[in-house]
């Protein structure tokens, strides 16, 4: 793939034009190092800002997990030219224009975003270049963000699949730093001190450590000229941010984890190990993952829900920048026993292990791909999302290669992944088990 | 608001049908998001999960196909396809391919007109409704709305959600019989049609006419919506469930408001000042000033199908601050009617919801849906270009208008999950 620029695609001083590829153009801001990414449309007279740090909670360690996120909520409390004093905070700002306002922290990364009427988009791009750099991070914010991000906590813990979920990471990662949920432990989220907070800050906000993308009806040469002012005010980072270095241990025998509580509620969920998104049998494994648990043809749906067996099934096949699992979810119909559910659910993948898949399940992925394609255009978030994830695994241009990877998929390709990576010594099993069914 | 960016047109169907076709740029994508006449309203409230299972098997099987090789079809095509049922309505939301169009379309109406309800099936689907029930016996929120429900609204409102226990007694009695006579009442009757995206007008009335012009006519009549009995009063409901980390609470009051009330944009904006997003007053004092929820919003609920409806505040609390939050909450709510409708802040607010209804309708989704919903409930094209002017034009006398009509000693709160003893 060599680098092209289309008669649309503006020079400007300042950012060095790297790569076109299907509407979306990709700039380096020569002073730090920025990557900047532009996807105009005039679709809508709206237009979608993101900025991606490759920062999250593969980046914490003990005593400090959920730091990645409380410092996400601190982000939003001032910076040096947009704050209270200055009744121009971003909701004061944008939200009170209509804007989306909002951030999610995960495994790889933390964003920020704003979908805004397109005359807005100057705003948000200031207001974004000043807390990459000069945002309030203070002890004061932290105690009264502190509960806020815990009942955030305690919300997902209500939640069946949210809680087994962290277990089965908990159990199936013994070194690597996806072993902890990416909101926290409790007690590191409510004891993380602002000196650890700021280091964080410090240590990884950073032109050179993040991505700014703009999508959606704007001025190109004004929106990228706009960047380069308010983003290069910023030096580079001082150092070169620590890398992750720890690996998992290989894992030598199926592991398995409970959770009792009063409820109704009943789950069995299975987790495999699988490699990073980068890797070559992603691709079969993202079919594999539809053709188990992504739609109401799919071999689980019709094996446990069809059946009565079981309320609900997916299959998610998750894509991160270091190795990860592919996990499928049973919640359990009343009276239908886990052990009984863990046997049917691993007679389905030996199915396919020994018997392959068809090619009319694969021709119905591959339209089901197409139209996920197509919906990933529909609205400037949509197309700021899916950019994300994939500036999180480390190479944006996924966002391209992959579908194309995807149609180019075989029933054998995914018989063979399913052979590799559903094996029950790389498995972990989790069963939540309600005490009033 | 440019018109290009929302070129709807209208045409009238047979039977009082009103189609909605709205071309964009998107490419590749086809949204449709209909209904026909046929709910829960239309039945006796003992009978009130017939429609939601008849939603379910809709595509289980008709006369023409069996279950997989409808849904294989679809499918083969990458097709989506979902039924659902709310009050008046049976629903149905899809998306396609452009070419795949009429074969969407064609598949509705084929199980609209010719769902079979194999036994097979009915028995299995009442065995998923009897799971799904069972499990939200341990949904905090679930529980507190179904509470909330039970305090604002009189036992033969249309808004009156009966216990889930009830509701399991009603699935069980359920017979193949019961879904075949309802379905009888789903044709074209009142047809609400949206299609948004990568197709043409042309295209999408052909395909329509084609397919919905085969169907029957179905019920085309719409019960008479009675007014809430119920006298709005303080009240409280606690559901105690244990092993919860977190306590979902409601407070709702009962109004005297439908969406033709000549107060329903003013209180919608009201309602927005009061919880309607991080600017609003209760996200403000109750979670950035004090610090006691990761998030506390207002709505209003209830007003579908004409129906009068209520004003809900849901917020999540700690078990360890619950009484602490609680009272902190209404105390706000006070302060608010009392201090916070001035000037400054209904300007903002204004802003704030002309801005996002701009950038809710960037999307092809949010664009059908909100066609749809302007079908049915009975409005003209012309409000998906005219609200924000609705909007614009609301007065503070308009709102301490809509302010009056809320019996504000009269909220009553619903809330389950831990609570601790004190």
């Amino acid at each position: 793939m060599s680098p092209s620029n289309g008669p649309s695609v503006p020079f400007v001083t300042g950012a060095t034009f790297v790569r076109s590829l299907e509407g979306i153009h990709e700039y380096r801001l020569d002073a730090n190092g920025l990557q900047i990414l532009l996807a105009p449309d005039t679709t809508t007279p709206v237009a979608g800002l993101m900025v991606t740090y490759r920062v999250g909670s593969r980046n914490e360690a003990v005593g400090y997990t959920g730091a990645t996120h409380l410092l996400e909520h601190l982000m939003f409390k001032g910076s040096e030219n947009f704050n209270k004093a200055k009744r121009n905070t971003i909701w004061e700002l944008l939200e009170t224009k209509g804007a989306l306002v909002n951030a999610t922290t995960w495994n790889d990364r933390t964003n920020y975003y704003v979908v805004v009427p397109q005359e807005h988009l100057g705003s948000a791009i200031a207001l974004e270049a000043d807390r990459m750099r000069r945002a309030h991070i203070v002890e004061e914010d932290r105690q009264s963000e502190m509960p806020i991000v815990r009942n955030e906590f305690e919300r997902g813990e209500n939640d069946m699949t949210q809680a087994l979920d962290k277990q089965l990471w908990a159990l199936a990662y013994t070194a690597h730093p996806y072993h902890h949920p990416t909101i926290g432990w409790r007690s590191d989220i409510e004891n993380v001190s602002i000196e650890r907070l700021k280091k964080f800050y410090d240590d990884f906000y950073h032109p050179d450590n993040a991505t700014v993308s703009v999508v959606g009806s704007f001025d190109t040469e004004t929106t990228l000229a706009g960047i380069i002012k308010e983003f290069g005010a910023h030096d580079k980072a001082p150092t070169a941010s620590a890398g992750i270095y720890t690996k998992e241990p290989e894992q030598e025998g199926e592991r398995r984890a409970t959770i009792k509580r009063a409820g109704h509620s009943n789950m069995v969920a299975i987790a495999h190990k699988i490699p990073a998104a980068t890797d070559p049998d992603m691709p079969a494994l993202l079919m594999l993952a539809f053709i188990l648990g992504g739609s109401k043809t799919s071999r689980l749906y019709r094996a446990l829900i069809d059946t009565a067996l079981a309320t609900d099934v997916s299959t998610t096949c998750y894509q991160f920048r270091d190795p990860s699992l592919l996990i499928s979810y049973i919640t359990l119909a009343p009276r239908i026993r886990h052990e009984a559910m863990e046997k049917r659910l691993k007679q389905e993948f030996q199915k396919i292990i020994l018997k392959s898949v068809t090619a009319q399940e694969l021709t119905q992925a591959k339209r089901f791909l197409r139209a996920h394609v197509a919906s990933r255009r529909d609205g400037p978030y949509a197309l700021l999302e899916t950019l994300n994830e994939e500036i999180a695994t480390g190479d944006w241009m996924r966002f391209v290669t992959l579908p194309q990877a995807l149609m180019r998929v075989t029933a054998k390709e995914v018989q063979k992944a399913a052979k590799k990576y559903l094996v029950d010594d790389q498995s972990t099993v989790g069963y939540f088990i309600g005490s009033n069914a | 608001m440019k018109n290009e960016f929302h070129p709807a047109q209208e045409f009238s169907m047979s039977e009082g049908g009103r189609l909605f076709v709205a071309p964009t740029r998107i490419h590749d994508i086809v949204v449709v998001k209909g209904s026909v006449l046929g709910g829960r309203n239309m039945l006796p409230k003992t009978l009130d999960i017939i429609p939601a299972l008849t939603a379910v098997l809709l595509d289980a099987g008709t006369a023409k196909k069996k279950k997989n090789a409808l849904r294989d079809a679809l499918a083969g095509k990458g097709i989506s396809l979902s039924f659902s049922s709310s009050g008046d309505r049976t629903e149905f939301s899809g998306q396609c391919f452009p070419e795949d169009l009429p074969l969407l379309l064609s598949t509705i109406t084929e199980c609209l007109g010719g769902a079979i309800f194999p036994e097979a099936e009915v028995k299995n689907a009442k065995a998923l409704a009897l799971g799904n029930l069972a499990e939200a016996k341990s949904n905090t929120r679930t529980l507190a709305g179904y509470a909330l429900s039970a305090l604002l609204y009189d036992t033969d409102h249309v808004n009156y959600a009966r216990p889930i226990e009830a509701q399991e007694k009603s699935t069980a009695t359920v017979r193949r019989a019961h879904l075949q006579d309802f379905r009888k009442k789903l044709g074209k009757g009142g047809l609400v049609l949206a299609i948004v995206g990568d197709t043409t007008v042309a295209v999408a009335r052909s395909a329509t006419e084609k397919a919905f012009g085969k169907l029957s006519v179905g019920t085309t009549t719409v019960p008479v919506k009675q007014s809430n009995k119920k006298i709005q009063k303080e009240n409280e409901r606690l559901i105690p469930i244990a092993d919860k980390a977190n306590i979902d609470v409601l407070l709702g009051v009962g109004l005297p408001l439908t969406m033709k009330h000549q107060l329903y944009h003013p209180m919608l904006v009201l309602v927005d000042m009061l919880g309607g997003g991080v600017t609003s007053h209760l996200m403000q004092t109750i979670r950035e000033r004090d610090g006691l929820t990761y998030g506390v919003y207002s709505s209003l609920g209830g007003l579908d199908a004409g129906a009068d409806g209520h004003l809900k505040i849901w917020a999540t609390f700690s078990p360890d601050a619950y009484k602490k939050s609680v009272e902190k909450l209404r105390d706000e709510i006070t302060i608010f009617f009392s201090k916070g409708l001035t000037e400054e802040a209904l300007m903002k607010r204004k802003e704030e919801m002309t801005g996002s209804y701009l950038v809710a309708l960037s999307t092809t989704q949010n664009l059908a849906h909100s066609l749809h919903a302007i079908g049915a409930n009975g409005f003209e094209l012309s409000y998906l270009t005219e609200y924000p002017n609705i909007i614009r034009a609301v007065s503070l006398a308009d709102i301490n208008a809509a302010a009056d009509l809320i019996p504000l000693n009269a909220f009553s709160l619903a809330a389950a999950g831990t609570f601790k003893k004190i």
